[in-house]
């Protein structure tokens, strides 16, 4: 013979196998020749004993070898039982027979055996498709790693970009819809009043505390709507809709969104008050084609909207007075029969030669505030 | 007659003669099991001592007796005894040949120390 343990094992690592037999003498001479082959051993009995070892969990089988003539529970019947089983299904299981009952061995592969092993037992057969299987469970074992860790990272990832765009770096069509593309969305620019002189005055604790208090409601409110987060820059936050995820209702959600948040800034902004800051609160909102994707250099790169509808929602957000809510002549097309607003006109915006008519909203009109329907495509 | 459990096992005296004890040891018992179920008229419980005993004959390269509790084992598995008394009493009497040889063998090529 001559070959030593390491020869004898090929290119395949060593496992955890089950040997299930009721004859002593057949698992005491599968024992032998998989130790020899560097493989840890365990053995059961019967059917009943095989499912116990492999739901105890205490070890890792990593493969089974499965006679089918046992007392209690026999191989068709263990064999079913791993394949009903979540947590077993994965783990290979070689059937082990005679030659003489190929009918049955038919029966077990179609019932979801991986291989079949004649008896008697030749040793390099045995390697061979011990060697296989668990090869072919490393590579499951390594596959079902391989998606925890993406989902481990996805949810890190939510944590410092949005949750849509979070979830499109890691889906099939993420590269192509990174990669850019044009798309109706409604854009959402806003900012606080005075923040530039409280920055300039506040102590780096106050002006943190305050950014953090301001960040929160505006980051409930972002899940909530379910807007992609651009990016917060101080004070000023970009937030767009119906991409990378499609919303029917963009518009609706962008002035809901908008409405909730003045609400909200407004109660933050009475606590500042307290404290003695005067802040405000103002938001743009306009609506129209952007391009979307990646942009940025290797090494850091943002999910961003760049368009004319981005701009206006900046330069109307850049006008609007404390708790006022910007709507666009387009956004506000889109949305005059859910949202009540007060005409504000002449407005001179930055890049604009004429001044425009912007639209301040101040609620949804009562019917409307589910309804969908009545948002204009 | 060892042959093929040589083959299989490799080179190993000391573990041969170990699988050589526990197919001793364990097939009688598989004789008695199945003169049980013929005497209960149950070719259920027959199927399980025949195909054990068969598959460990196999092993140790017992072919005549392989054979024996082959047909056994298929009979059974068709659910019939017919005939099954005689080919038990027939594997009874070839078991009982097996164990002369393997006792011939052992004071032949590996003698105890």
């Amino acid at each position: 013979m001559g070959d030593t343990v390491s020869e004898r094992n090929g290119a395949a690592p060593p496992g955890t196998v089950l040997v299930v037999d009721d004859s002593r003498m057949n698992r005491a001479t599968l024992r032998r020749l998989l130790e020899r082959l560097g493989h840890e051993v365990l053995e059961a009995e019967n059917g009943r004993e095989a499912l116990a070892t492999m739901r105890d969990g205490a070890r890792r089988v990593d493969v089974v070898l499965l006679d089918l003539i046992m007392p209690e529970l026999d191989g068709f019947a263990t064999l079913e039982q791993v394949k009903a089983d979540p947590i077993l299904a994965s783990i290979p299981v070689i059937v082990v027979s005679g030659l003489d009952d190929l009918d049955s061995v038919v029966r077990c592969v179609e019932m979801g055996a991986t291989d079949f092993l004649p008896r008697p037992i030749k040793p390099a057969l045995l390697r061979a498709r011990v060697g296989a299987s668990l090869a072919d469970k490393r590579l499951r074992d390594e596959n079902a790693d391989l998606l925890a860790t993406v989902a481990r990272q996805r949810t890190e990832l939510a944590r410092f970009l949005s949750p849509q765009v979070a979830a499109l770096v890691s889906s099939p069509d993420g590269e192509a819809l990174l990669n850019g593309h044009r798309r109706a969305v409604t854009a959402v620019f806003c900012d606080l009043r005075g923040f530039t002189a409280f920055a300039e005055t506040a102590e780096p604790e106050e002006l943190l505390g305050v950014l953090r208090e301001y960040h929160g409601a505006i980051g409930r409110r972002v899940v909530e709507f379910e807007g992609t987060l651009e990016h917060f820059a101080g004070d000023g936050v970009h937030i767009f809709f119906n991409d990378p995820i499609l919303q029917a209702d963009h518009q609706l959600r962008a002035v809901k969104m908008a409405l909730a948040l003045r609400d909200d800034v407004a109660d933050l902004a009475a606590g500042w008050r307290r404290r003695g800051y005067d802040l405000g609160f103002g938001v743009g909102i306009s609506a129209g084609h952007a391009t979307a994707g990646r942009i940025g250099y290797e090494g850091r790169y943002d999910y961003a909207a760049i368009g004319n509808a981005v701009i206006m929602a900046a330069r109307l957000s850049g006008q609007a007075g404390n708790g006022q809510i910007l709507l666009s002549q387009r956004a506000y097309a889109d949305l005059e029969n859910v949202v009540v607003v007060e005409p504000v006109e002449g407005l001179v915006l930055k890049g604009l030669s004429h001044p425009v008519t912007a639209f301040n909203a101040l609620e949804l009109r009562r019917a409307a505030s589910g309804d969908l329907e009545e948002v204009r495509a | 007659m060892l042959a093929d459990l040589l083959e299989m096992v490799g080179d190993d005296p000391e573990f041969v003669a170990e699988l050589v004890d526990t197919f001793l040891a364990d097939a009688a018992g598989h004789v008695d099991a199945m003169e049980a179920a013929v005497a209960a008229g149950s070719a259920g419980d027959l199927l399980r001592p025949a195909h054990t005993l068969k598959s460990n004959a196999l092993n140790l390269g017992a072919a005549a007796l392989a054979a024996i509790s082959r047909t056994l084992e298929e009979q059974a598995r068709g659910g019939s005894i017919d005939g099954a008394a005689g080919r038990v009493a027939a594997a009874r009497e070839e078991l009982g040949r097996v164990v002369e040889a393997i006792e011939r063998a052992r004071t032949d090529a590996w003698a105890t120390p």
